[in-house]
């Protein structure tokens, strides 16, 4: 690994978005539109029960985490592929690791800017401060960076394979998972069946720590450890299939013909 | 010198299939230090994809590709270090501003003294006064040259050039056949040149490796190509006609033979 040909990947996406407009929307507008709007809703549902309206807020900021942090990965790639710019880094030393892994980094980058834009507004207009969470906080972003890490592997591997006509699975991705991953209601509110779908998304055990530390102030290890167990294995799955998608392309020859 | 005069590229029966069509059929030659390889064929003749080879995004079916005497598939980014590629097909980030683009590129070469080694090619490419402009604000000629620049920035022992100059007004191109013998004098760097352009080969290559349908079917200096190939006692290298004569000699021979005239134009001789 190579730090300096990652932190080029950073450079180039730190003067991407400083001359496209539309990657500043996607860093500020959509956080802070969508946060204002479950904002009002835990305003209103807050009037009966403080507790959900907190959950609420705090399932909205972090998915926000996760859903940002895997459309990054995976549009932040297509750039190269739009601006026909892929086959000038691919011919350059570095190795496929180092790229993503500068993908990776240049998307926590910017969700971090996201999120403490979301503190501020959660904390000045709805008087609600996630961050009392402390520690639990940190490893709940754990979890939540390393499956939306997961997820954009998979789809920059999709990509490199059937081309960007594939992309916006990219965005739609993320909100296929989000109705079984328990975002902003418990678990057990799901029907059988769709429980145990939920069961295997690392996310859904983040959900349920964070809401748990909410009520008890305690952090749920369990659940920590098995949102990190099946993180782990599909890290692993994952990197397999990019790895045989990386060299089939590569056989295919339409690695340079994306 | 290079060290006990191993090749700067050394490929020996190199094959790439698609399928069952073969792109790449047994294909060996060199590049010694300081040499400039025209690398010529008709189209789909297969050099885009040898080259492609080299550079380690194609994988091979079968052969063995050495650059500086080490293997590429074992140490690619060694090796890339210290090679450079251009092709008018590719681009530099479209959004991003000539400087910046060179910017993300010397980071990624890890070269030293990046500002100066940029203005120095901005300079010498004629293209200072776009510095600030995005890419994608230029117009074809205009980014060939910044994709000549980046080419160059990492001071590479072997550039591998796919049609560099493919967009470039007879003006510019003659000014870049210039500064490339220049610069390659100056730096001792090898080439592998590719172009339809036949007065831009003969001004550049010492050695020319004539391909059609993946195989090599002629190889040597553009004089001795031309004596071969068309009359004993020419003078002057005339590769115009040597490429005609050679892609409807391999025409004729795919018709007649077993080979595939499907890429070459059907012409009538
Ligand atoms: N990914 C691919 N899948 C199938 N066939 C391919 C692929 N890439 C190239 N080919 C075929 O291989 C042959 C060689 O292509 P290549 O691009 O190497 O030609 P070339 O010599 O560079 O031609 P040109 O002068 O037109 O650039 C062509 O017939 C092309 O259609
Ligand atoms: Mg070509």
């Amino acid at each position: 690994m190579n730090f300096t040909r990652v932190y080029a990947i950073v450079l180039r996406h730190i003067f991407l978005t400083m001359h496209q407009l539309e990657r500043f929307a996607d860093m500020f507008l959509f956080p802070i539109f969508g946060l204002l709007l479950w904002g009002f809703v835990s305003v209103y549902i807050g009037l009966n029960s403080a507790g959900l309206a907190a959950f609420l807020m705090g399932g909205m900021i972090l998915w926000v985490v996760f859903e940002r942090v895997s459309t990054a990965v995976g549009v932040d790639f297509m750039f190269d592929i739009w601006e026909q710019n892929l086959m000038n880094v691919l011919a350059s030393p570095i190795t496929i690791l180092e790229y993503i892994g500068g993908l990776v980094v240049v998307a926590i980058v910017k969700v971090v800017v996201s999120f403490l834009v979301m503190l501020a507004i959660a904390g000045i207009f709805y008087n609600f401060h996630i961050t009392t969470l402390g520690v639990s906080l940190v490893l709940l972003w754990f979890n939540l960076v390393l499956f939306a890490t997961v997820l954009g592997i998979f789809n920059i591997a999709i990509i490199l394979r059937w081309g960007h006509t594939v992309g916006p699975l990219t965005w739609i991705l993320p909100f296929f998972l989000q109705p079984f991953t328990a975002v902003f209601y418990p678990v057990d509110i799901l029907p059988n069946v769709l429980q145990k779908i939920a069961w295997f998304l690392p996310i859904t055990h983040v959900f349920e720590g964070m809401r748990f530390a909410m009520t008890s102030g305690k952090f749920d290890s369990e659940e920590f450890f098995t949102g990190l167990f099946f993180n782990l294995v599909y890290f692993v799955f994952t990197v397999l299939f990019f790895a045989y998608m990386f060299n089939l392309v590569k056989r295919k020859g339409t690695l340079v013909k994306l | 010198m290079s060290k006990n005069n191993v090749p700067v590229l050394e490929v020996k029966n190199l094959v790439k299939k698609f399928k069952n069509f073969v792109a790449v059929d047994n294909i060996s030659f060199s590049i010694e230090e300081g040499e400039i390889l025209g690398f010529l064929g008709p189209n789909g003749a297969g050099k885009s994809t040898t080259i492609n080879c080299f550079l380690g995004v194609i994988k091979p079916d079968g052969g063995e590709i050495k650059i500086f005497g080490k293997g590429l598939i074992k140490n690619r980014s060694e090796i890339m270090q210290k090679v450079n590629y251009c092709s008018a097909e590719y681009h530099m980030p479209w959004n991003l501003s000539v400087y910046e683009s060179l910017l993300v590129y010397s980071t990624l070469y890890q070269v030293g003294s990046a500002k100066k080694r940029i203005l120095e090619l901005l300079e010498l490419f004629d293209v200072s006064d776009l510095r600030n402009k995005r890419i994608r604000e230029l117009s074809f000629g205009q980014r060939a040259r910044v994709s000549i620049a980046k080419s160059l920035l990492n001071h590479p022992r072997l550039l591998l050039l796919d049609e560099p100059m493919a967009s470039m007004d007879p003006d510019v191109v003659d000014r870049g056949i210039r500064l490339i013998k220049k610069i390659q004098k100056e730096e001792k760097i090898s080439i592998l040149y590719t172009s339809h352009n036949m007065w831009e080969i003969e001004q550049v290559a010492d050695k020319v490796v004539f391909i059609n349908h993946g195989k090599v079917i002629a190889q040597g200096t553009p004089l001795e190509l031309t004596q071969q190939e068309l009359k004993l006692e020419a003078k002057e290298p005339n590769l115009r006609e040597v490429f005609i004569h050679l892609s409807r000699r391999s025409l004729k021979e795919g018709i007649e033979g077993k080979g595939n005239p499907s890429t070459s134009l059907r012409v009538k001789s």
